[in-house]
């Protein structure tokens, strides 16, 4: 393989909070190639949503080195950051995150804006992103005029309109019900099989194991790296079985 | 470069629709945010307008002196109480300095005498009374003296001879020959002070001067008035320059007036010389005060009204923080918000400023309807306050806008 996408290397982000030093990530250690799924899967408190917000370029790590598709994040003005995430990201959150005013044609353009496309451009690609999900038919309607499922479809019309070299989903299916979760799951297989690189970031090891790679962390640290099935079923030493 | 360009437009272009969006999605709050605006916009453009009416009603007004004569008097006509007590000893203007004027002033193109008191005038059984009557000779009306309407004005053989003649003013006229066609008022005999007179012409109208009516007057030959009136009082001396030559007249008629009146060299004047743009003068310096407190209150008003952008921008990020988390992740540089955020506060305030300008032009138009003031709005005064208002939304929209940028994106992303 050649280069890989993304590339972390002793990665650590310590809070002080009260005075006393919080280690919610203590030197994690990785590599994923371009086209890869990868859960980063644990339970709350594990460090993975601080991971994900270093590896979405949205905070800085303490120590450690993060390469993403050849840039040194760390060294990285605000500006430059906002830059990455606008080229090389593209981000799906669990709560959609869409702007309420917008139309799904207006909040898929967003990152197109920030680009600097011309207003007929951005709403050809916008419009192209959104019949790839599969939303063709409600382009004008308002988050409030669609259901859970195609907010959710919505948002990662957003993520892919840039086309970033990085899909970033933090637990895409955890507001919506078991069979609508499961349209996005296939939605990201299809993505994944299209060439797109995925990190999922969850907490639930069912979903975990659907993906050919998982990343266990707990307390901040690697638990386990390999294939999706055997990871997610990795119990910590501390971990409370069910 | 070019990109970058295009991305710059594209801000402002994006960052102008959001504000228009957002602001038009809160109806009720972009109406009591740009109250402050509004009202301070109002207000200054009203009170500017009001006061360029009165300036240009008054000017108007001034325009009734002549603009190239001076005024030679005993009496300074704008003084102060200690000036009053100096110049009640002056020896009294008289026949003396009138003759030395009209004999030696080489710059004088008129010179007329101007003597006056308040008397009654009648015909009929009709009389009025507190009408300024004024002793003149034919040159008065070169020295700014108005214009005859019907009839002819005195001639020097009226003045030589002591005629019993009179120019009516036009409110004269009218009151005393209500029925009468104006043409046929001349001829008709009147009497003054008990004195009869022959009418030879009436004066045009000419309307008020700083709350005095200019056409309740009869004007009547010099001598006569001497005769008739009394010659002790004091007189005023018009005496008219050619254009561009005021000073020149002042200089010469100063040395004139002080051989005639015999002014020792070390001692000042004893007469003053009193000129149109003296009015204007103090004319300006008095509602330059006003101009002066009516553009502070409205300042004030704008600062006040600045306040509330700023409260109602600060709430406006706080609510938005998550969509500004959104903005920020998707790849919106920290200036892209910021820009967002100052263009929202200047279309708020630019758009009270319009408002207000509009409800400050209906103000002045009421205000030209229901009084003889002619409140005119200039450019210059609406430009004022549009300008005025969008500084105020950019200057009070910093803080909020300088807030929004610099929120953390994680954090904002997780704001509930």
């Amino acid at each position: 393989m050649g280069e890989p996408l993304i590339s972390i290397d002793q990665l650590a982000r310590h809070y002080s909070v009260g005075g006393e030093t919080v280690r919610a990530l203590d030197g994690v250690s990785f590599d994923i190639q371009p086209g890869e799924w990868v859960a980063i899967v644990g339970q709350s408190g594990s460090g993975k949503s601080t991971l994900m917000n270093l590896l979405g370029c949205l905070d800085t790590a303490t120590s450690g080195s993060y390469r993403l598709n050849g840039a040194d994040v760390e060294t990285l003005s605000d500006d430059q950051l906002a830059d990455l995430r606008n080229k090389e990201i593209g981000f799906i959150f669990q709560t959609f995150q869409l702007l309420p005013r917008a139309s799904a044609l207006a909040n898929v353009e967003l990152p197109l804006v920030d680009r600097g496309l011309p207003r007929n451009e951005r709403r050809a690609t916008a419009e192209q992103a959104l019949r790839s999900v599969g939303l063709g038919n409600r382009m004008h309607h308002r988050p409030n005029e669609l259901s859970g499922g195609q907010r959710q479809r919505v948002a990662i019309a957003r993520a892919l309109v840039g086309d970033p070299s990085l899909l970033l989903a933090d637990e895409p299916t955890g507001n919506l019900d078991s069979q609508t979760g499961e349209e996005i799951v296939k939605l990201f297989g299809e993505l994944n099989s299209r060439g797109h690189t995925i990190i999922l970031v969850t907490h639930e090891p069912k979903l975990a194991a659907r993906c050919p790679r998982a990343i266990k962390l707990m307390d901040g640290r690697v638990l386990g790296d390999g294939p999706g099935a055997e990871v997610a079923a990795l119990q910590g030493p501390r971990a409370v079985g069910t | 470069m070019r990109r970058a360009w295009r991305r710059t437009v594209s801000e402002w272009v994006e960052g102008l629709r959001i504000a228009v969006s957002s602001l038009s999605a809160n109806h009720l709050r972009t109406f009591l945010t740009t109250l402050g605006i509004v009202i301070g916009v109002m207000t200054v453009i009203a009170i500017v307008a009001i006061i360029d009416g009165l300036n240009a009603s008054f000017a108007t007004q001034i325009g009734n002196l002549g603009t190239h004569t001076l005024y030679v008097d005993k009496w300074q006509w704008i003084n102060t109480r200690d000036d009053w007590w100096s110049m009640r000893n002056r020896k009294n203007m008289g026949r003396a300095e009138l003759e030395a004027i009209e004999r030696e002033a080489t710059e004088a193109l008129a010179v007329a005498p101007m003597a006056g008191r308040a008397t009654t005038v009648a015909a009929g059984d009709q009389e009025l009374s507190g009408i300024r009557c004024t002793g003149t000779n034919e040159r008065y009306l070169e020295t700014g003296g108005g214009t005859v309407a019907v009839g002819r004005f005195l001639g020097p053989t009226d003045v030589e001879f002591s005629r019993s003649v009179v120019v009516l003013g036009a409110a004269v006229a009218d009151r005393l020959f209500p029925k009468v066609a104006l043409e046929d008022v001349v001829g008709k005999r009147v009497r003054i002070r008990g004195d009869p007179y022959t009418v030879i012409g009436v004066m045009v109208r000419r309307g008020r001067m700083l709350g005095m009516d200019l056409d309740t007057n009869v004007t009547i030959p010099f001598t006569t008035f001497l005769r008739d009136m009394g010659g002790k009082r004091s007189i005023t001396i018009a005496v008219t320059a050619a254009p561009g030559r005021l000073s020149q007249l002042e200089d010469e008629l100063t040395g004139i007036l002080r051989r005639a009146r015999r002014v020792p060299a070390e001692k000042p004047d004893d007469f003053s010389m009193n000129r149109q743009d003296q009015f204007l003068k103090l004319y300006n310096q008095l509602t330059g005060a006003l101009y002066g407190v009516a553009v502070g209150v409205g300042l004030i008003t704008l600062v006040v009204g600045g306040i509330g952008i700023m409260n109602i921008m600060l709430v406006s990020v706080t609510e938005r923080t998550r969509e500004i988390g959104v903005r920020r992740a998707l790849g919106a540089r920290k200036r892209t918000i910021l820009l967002q955020f100052l263009i929202e506060s200047s279309v708020v305030a630019a758009l009270g400023g319009a408002v207000g300008t509009g409800l400050g032009l209906g103000v002045a138009t009421l205000v030209a309807l229901l009084s003889p003031l002619a409140a005119a709005v200039t450019p210059g005064a609406v430009a004022l306050g549009l300008g005025f208002s969008a500084m105020v939304g950019l200057l009070f929209g910093i803080w909020p806008a300088w807030r929004a940028a610099n929120l953390d994106p994680v954090e904002a992303l997780r704001y509930e």
